[in-house]
């Protein structure tokens, strides 16, 4: 009832590990297969070991909702090599996300990805904290990222979109005319909290990304607008803590989710996500989840304002 | 306000402990109280946030953290004044399940600084009125610590071992020595009653895991990694193969949980991901 082919990748659930979270050792991933994820994305990894911006790095601000600036700290792809491997010995559908300076880079890491047995890349070209952020905020530079590597990758090619624009459908549809197989949506939104005791911006960085409970509603538009452009599949992310969430970004027009910041309430949650989501199937009698996505768009919204 | 947001206290008090370790307290206003062996996020404005063990909490909600001054965020604590400001998450993390048996040989085995955590829950067995035996183990006599309230609350049966790498304060030894002198004599019954606490460098943890195994002896070990989030998100503090976070699922691990952990006592993370030896 769960199972999704997403371009390609056939998951046993759409639930998806987001970048960022939990993605640095294979067995924390695991751990997150384990409680009903249909596939895990790792960290975001570049050429070389990079430890980031320093902490305090990930924070909480109101229940259930986070800022962040990390700074794309990682290993480094040569160092990341063995936790693939470790993945893939284990069946794990398995996204490697990476990063560069250049398109070169971009695709020096990701073959590398490809090569220890990354089932799928996911460009990393929206984090809000970090320089990548200037491929994502243009579609030209979007369009040509996608296009280099997908003329030299053999896995699915996905691109993380950044919300932190006026326009995601114009960098959406660069991506698919790249030939991307799937977009992202949505990346962290650009943010700041300011302590008033100490009067300074708390994230070492300054600013960050807002992720979690707060963002959700944000990303449920932004993957119904996109649904309205885009041929290629649309992977809904941002504040998911509930089967209700995953269901929304379905019927926003989503084939599968991505789900990160909750997981600090411990990875159970992804279980009770999946009940959440057979029941509400069984119950609105749908043999698949593949059947719910986009029936939002059936519905017509009111488009002009009534006046008198 | 969770426990996993900043809140800018002011420092009430700061006790020199002894050379290089300062123990910094303030009064922490939140409903949330803390347990001995969890653990706070310490933001220093403008330098780091560093993870830091709670070594005490008393009735009025005064939390202590025990400082040693090892980096640059720890030196930045040391030059802090009273009243100066420092940011607080927590309190984090699992923390030492009670012996609820009252006949229990109990053992808090602390190396260095990670007398720390163990000083809390010493006041806590004192308070419940449990005996226990403290060995601490230092490299020298100016590192031992909390030597004065020890001997405050010595009223009862409560034993304490010192030992020094170098002799200069109790035994010439370390703390596994001492401990297994002290059990050389116990029955097998004696052992199956024996439970032992323990934080300080993971190879005198390991060793001590190693002998408390052998012996069937209870064992628990509170453990030390780099983290970002402290609170499940970040996964640098992952020990592997189970994916178990040092944050959340610990830093308490039990010897059952540590049988498992393949990275106990050889590896941990650096602030990149990256696995090292320890």
């Amino acid at each position: 009832m769960l199972e999704i082919n997403l371009s390609g990748l056939k998951l046993k659930s759409p639930l998806i590990l987001a970048s960022g979270i939990l993605g640095v050792s294979y067995s924390s991933m695991k751990r997150v297969f384990d409680a009903g994820a249909g596939a895990v994305t790792t960290k975001s990894i570049g050429p070389s070991p990079r430890k980031g911006y320093k902490n305090p790095s990930i924070i909480e601000i109101y229940p259930g909702t986070f800022m962040n600036a990390v700074g794309l700290g990682n290993p480094g792809i040569d160092n990341f090599v063995s936790e693939i491997k470790e993945i893939k010995d284990k069946n794990i559908p398995l996204i490697v996300s990476v990063f560069g300076d250049t398109n070169e880079i971009y695709l020096e890491v990701a073959t590398k990805a490809e090569e220890a047995g990354a089932d799928a890349i996911e460009i990393n070209i929206s984090c809000p904290h970090a320089e990548v952020a200037s491929i994502g905020i243009d579609k030209n530079l979007t369009f040509e990222i996608v296009k280099f590597l997908k003329d030299r990758l053999n896995v699915p090619l996905f691109v993380k979109l950044n919300p932190n624009i006026t326009n995601l459908n114009e960098i959406g549809l660069a991506a698919e005319r790249g030939g991307a197989d799937g977009v992202v949506a949505i990346n962290t939104l650009a943010a700041m909290v300011i302590d008033v005791k100490s009067k300074r911006p708390i994230l070492s960085h300054g600013s960050g990304g807002l992720s979690g409970k707060a963002i959700h509603p944000i990303a449920v538009k932004n993957v119904y607008d996109l649904y309205k452009v885009l041929k290629i599949p649309i992977v809904g992310c941002g504040g998911i803590d509930s089967w209700e969430n995953v269901v929304e970004f379905f019927l926003a027009g989503a084939s599968a989710v991505q789900i990160g910041t909750a997981l600090y309430k411990g990875t159970e949650i992804l279980t009770n996500i999946i009940e959440g989501l057979n029941k509400y199937l069984k119950e609105n009698e749908f043999k698949s989840i593949n059947d719910i996505k986009g029936l939002a768009h059936q519905f017509k919204t009111q488009e002009v304002p009534d006046f008198d | 306000m969770t426990e996993n947001t900043i809140k800018t206290i002011k420092i009430s008090r700061i006790i020199n402990e002894c050379k290089n370790v300062k123990t910094i307290i303030f009064h922490n206003s939140t409903e949330l109280k803390p347990n001995p062996g969890q653990f706070v996020m310490i933001w220093v404005p403008g330098v780091d946030e560093v993870p830091m063990s709670i070594s005490a909490c008393d009735e009025v909600n005064n939390w202590a953290i025990t400082v040693k001054n090892v980096g640059d965020c720890t030196q930045a604590l040391h030059d802090l004044k009273e009243n100066d400001l420092i940011g607080v998450r927590g309190p984090l993390g699992n923390f030492f399940d009670k012996p609820v048996n009252k006949n229990k040989n109990i053992f808090l085995i602390g190396g260095g600084i990670g007398m720390a955590p163990l000083r809390f829950l010493a006041y806590e067995l004192n308070k419940s009125n449990l005996d226990f035996k403290i060995i601490q183990g230092a490299r020298v006599e100016s590192d031992m610590l909390f030597m004065d309230e020890f001997y405050e609350y010595d009223r009862r049966n409560s034993e304490f071992h010192f030992c020094t790498d170098d002799g200069s304060y109790g035994e010439k030894g370390v703390t596994t020595e001492i401990f297994q002198k002290l059990i050389k004599d116990y029955t097998l019954e004696q052992l199956k009653n024996t439970i032992v606490y323990s934080c300080g460098p993971e190879i005198m943890l390991f060793k001590l895991f190693q002998i408390c195994v052998k012996h069937d002896i209870e064992f628990y070990a509170s453990l030390e990694r780099i983290m970002r989030c402290g609170c499940g998100i970040c996964g640098l503090c992952a020990l592997d193969p189970l994916g178990l976070l040092v944050c959340k699922d610990g830093p308490i691990f039990n010897s059952k949980q540590l049988k498992k952990i393949e990275d106990f006592g050889k590896y941990k993370r650096d602030f990149t991901g990256k696995k090292m030896n320890i």
